[in-house]
């Protein structure tokens, strides 16, 4: 029988449940409220652009290539909205960036995954040699271990890197590198090294590590019983992990790309530092339109949003808007191929 | 007979010699590709070591004045010259933000692991997450300019730019602290809500205590991505310190951090006060600072981690 006290006990204890439980709910809803906080601040703010006097057209603002938001450069002080010549160079450099770090990116996944554990299988020839020396049996198997496990600590310290330090030494190293190596294409031009081919460069090294570590982990759901089929049909190695061991990983693998693309597309330090920035868009695409400096919508924002105001500042609150949107649509392409993946 | 024996042979001959064909052919192709992914992989990790060290040789060959920055007492002072209310900034910065964030991501994620089921609300709160991880961070910035500094009337301070960090380290941080949660056995848990615990209790006395390793690597591993970040604070906290100076623990003031002043110093206005020389060197040196900084961070939370998980398990 239990006394009035433990009752009371108990239904204390069942009151700070329920309080917890909903403290911990609010927490979690607060993220929910964030997500749509963004979506409401930034789309009601740029979409006052399209509807307010001074403003731009929808056409204008997408199929414009004049970005005078402050009507500061041209004579009649007439802000000009074309955003095309930013959006371009926001998916030129995502494009080619991803074009170049994901071949490398899965070549060191594989590297991690597929090769490098062969290398125990160095080791334990080599055993009965060591074993001469060193009597234990235990020392030789020390050594057997998962390299993945000591470089992976390593890949997620570089995906740590912050942007604004790689674009340091973009523009302190690579630029003035790349100025003198793409010289007989600019014709000697002493800004030749900023620009696209630039942001490219500093884009590929932030993005390999993101896209290798999803890679990695990837490629090690994949089951041993996959790769043990196609070697008992009498495959090479490559031929496994090519035919077998990469097939069944592509959704997967896919989701590591589309997140590079996401990471890429809105990286703003170290792509605004080498860009070099002109708001002007290249009548004409050539070798050599990677070799200006140039710019793209996150650099835009950055450089110019504090000093606006106004209609012109709605223009920059429409650019973050499209950043918005696209990323949105990554993480929507990249939620598609997690649904599919057939190994987790 | 005998030349049906050796139409036979020869045409075994012939197949084996196919046969020989296409196995030297496979295995030709079989080294170059495993060639090429060394290649690869070793290409790619020589580039990442280089970036590392050259970060820090840029820090002892930049110049200030007459000796390397990194060795010049002026570039550790509080003067124009000097990083020391940067690295203050950078500290205060992350403290603040962590308060905010541990207790709010914690909460949420103990809501996702021991309370929620199945269901859309929790398929909502995922998918919210997944979203917010991609928003890129300068539009966060923008929002946190919009919401923080003109809503909520906070201005360009400290507290603007640590509550935009929140928004921007939480869906992260969720993911880390539920991971560290989802590792404790479910046994613990059935064992104390077995003795009579009620659910809250059971949280409190059993799973964080368990998780705690969980816990910590998800602290030091927000901290090093709010150390880095730059451009969410830009608007936010500003880019430029007050003339009354920074050493105070008022969270309304604008400040900088480290990874601010490196971008502005290098591509913003050159303060007045000193060379654009004297600039480009801090930069250096503060860039090789930066780096220190998170490579402690990251290999001391891999160790604390590593220490805590061994005290517990073996107690």
């Amino acid at each position: 029988m239990p006394t009035q006290m433990q009752l009371q006990h108990v239904r204390r204890g069942h009151l700070y449940d329920r309080i917890a439980r909903t403290v911990f709910l609010c927490c979690a809803i607060l993220l929910v409220i964030v997500i749509v906080g963004i979506f409401f601040f930034v789309g009601q703010n740029a979409l006052h652009l399209f509807f307010e006097p001074g403003g731009a057209t929808f056409q204008g603002f997408f199929g414009g290539t004049t970005w005078d938001p402050t009507g500061v450069t041209s004579d009649s002080g007439i802000p000009q909205y074309g955003a095309l010549g930013l959006i371009i160079g926001s998916i030129v450099i995502t494009f080619f960036s991803v074009l170049i770090a994901t071949p490398l990116a899965i070549g060191v996944a594989l590297f991690f995954v597929e090769v490098s554990p062969g290398w125990t299988i160095t080791i334990r020839f080599f055993q009965p040699l060591l074993e001469i020396f060193v009597d234990a049996h235990q020392h030789a198997l020390a050594l057997d271990i998962d390299i993945i496990r000591f470089f992976q600590p390593l890949l997620e310290i570089f995906v740590g890197v912050p942007s604004v330090v790689i674009g340091f030494l973009g523009l302190v190293v690579l630029v003035p590198f790349m100025t003198k190596l793409v010289a007989p294409i600019t014709g000697n031009s002493p800004v030749g090294g900023y620009g696209w081919a630039a942001a490219i460069i500093v884009l590929v090294v932030m993005i390999v590590p993101t896209i290798a570590s999803i890679s990695i982990d990837a490629l090690r759901a994949v089951p041993m019983s996959v790769r043990e089929a196609s070697l008992a049909l009498g495959s090479t190695r490559w031929q496994m992990m090519y035919r077998a061991v990469l097939p069944a990983a592509l959704p997967a693998l896919a989701t590591a790309v589309v997140f590079g693309m996401a990471r890429a597309i809105g990286e703003t330090l170290a792509v605004a530092m080498v860009l070099g920035g002109s708001d002007i868009l290249p009548s004409r695409f050539g070798l050599d339109t990677f070799f200006q400096p140039n710019t793209n919508i996150t650099q835009a924002i950055l450089n110019e949003f504090p000093e606006t105001y106004g209609v012109s500042r709605d223009a920059y609150w429409m650019l973050a808007f499209v950043l918005l949107v696209i990323s949105f649509l990554f993480i929507c392409i990249s939620r598609y191929f997690a649904s599919r993946r057939v190994y987790r | 007979m005998s030349t049906q024996v050796e139409q036979i042979t020869s045409q075994e001959r012939a197949s084996n010699a196919a046969m020989a064909g296409l196995l030297r052919r496979l295995h030709t192709g079989n080294n170059i590709a495993v060639g090429v992914i060394w290649v690869v992989a070793m290409l790619v990790a020589l580039i990442f070591v280089v970036i590392i060290v050259d970060l820090v040789i840029q820090g002892f060959t930049a110049r200030l004045g007459n000796t390397a920055v990194l060795l010049n007492p002026d570039f550790w002072g509080g003067t124009e010259l000097g990083i020391a209310s940067e690295v203050f900034n950078t500290f205060y910065i992350l403290i603040l933000t962590e308060i905010f964030l541990v207790p709010i991501a914690l909460g949420a994620a103990i809501y996702l692991v021991e309370y929620a089921r199945q269901g859309p609300l929790i398929a909502v709160i995922r998918f919210a997450a997944e979203t917010l991880a991609g928003v890129p961070t300068i539009v966060l910035g923008l929002f946190g300019f919009i919401l923080f500094s003109a809503e909520f009337q906070l201005h360009i301070s400290r507290l603007a730019g640590a509550l935009t960090l929140l928004c921007l380290n939480f869906p992260i941080a969720l993911r880390l602290f539920e991971q560290g949660l989802t590792a404790v056995p479910r046994d613990l848990r059935e064992g104390s809500l077995a003795m009579g615990a009620s659910k809250w209790r059971m949280i409190r006395t059993v799973v964080l205590p368990s998780a705690l390793p969980g816990i910590v690597t998800g602290i030091i591993l927000s901290a090093g991505r709010i150390i880095g970040e730059t451009a969410a604070i830009v608007f936010t906290m500003g880019e430029t310190n007050p003339f009354s100076g920074v050493f105070t623990l008022n969270p309304l003031i604008a400040s900088d951090t480290l990874t601010v002043h490196i971008w502005y110093l290098k591509t913003q206005d050159i303060p007045p006060g000193i060379t654009a020389a004297e600039a480009s060197a801090i930069a250096a040196g503060s860039a090789a600072v930066l780096i220190v900084i998170l490579l402690v961070i990251n290999i001391g939370a891999r160790s604390i981690g590593r220490a805590i998980e061994r005290r517990i398990t073996a107690a």
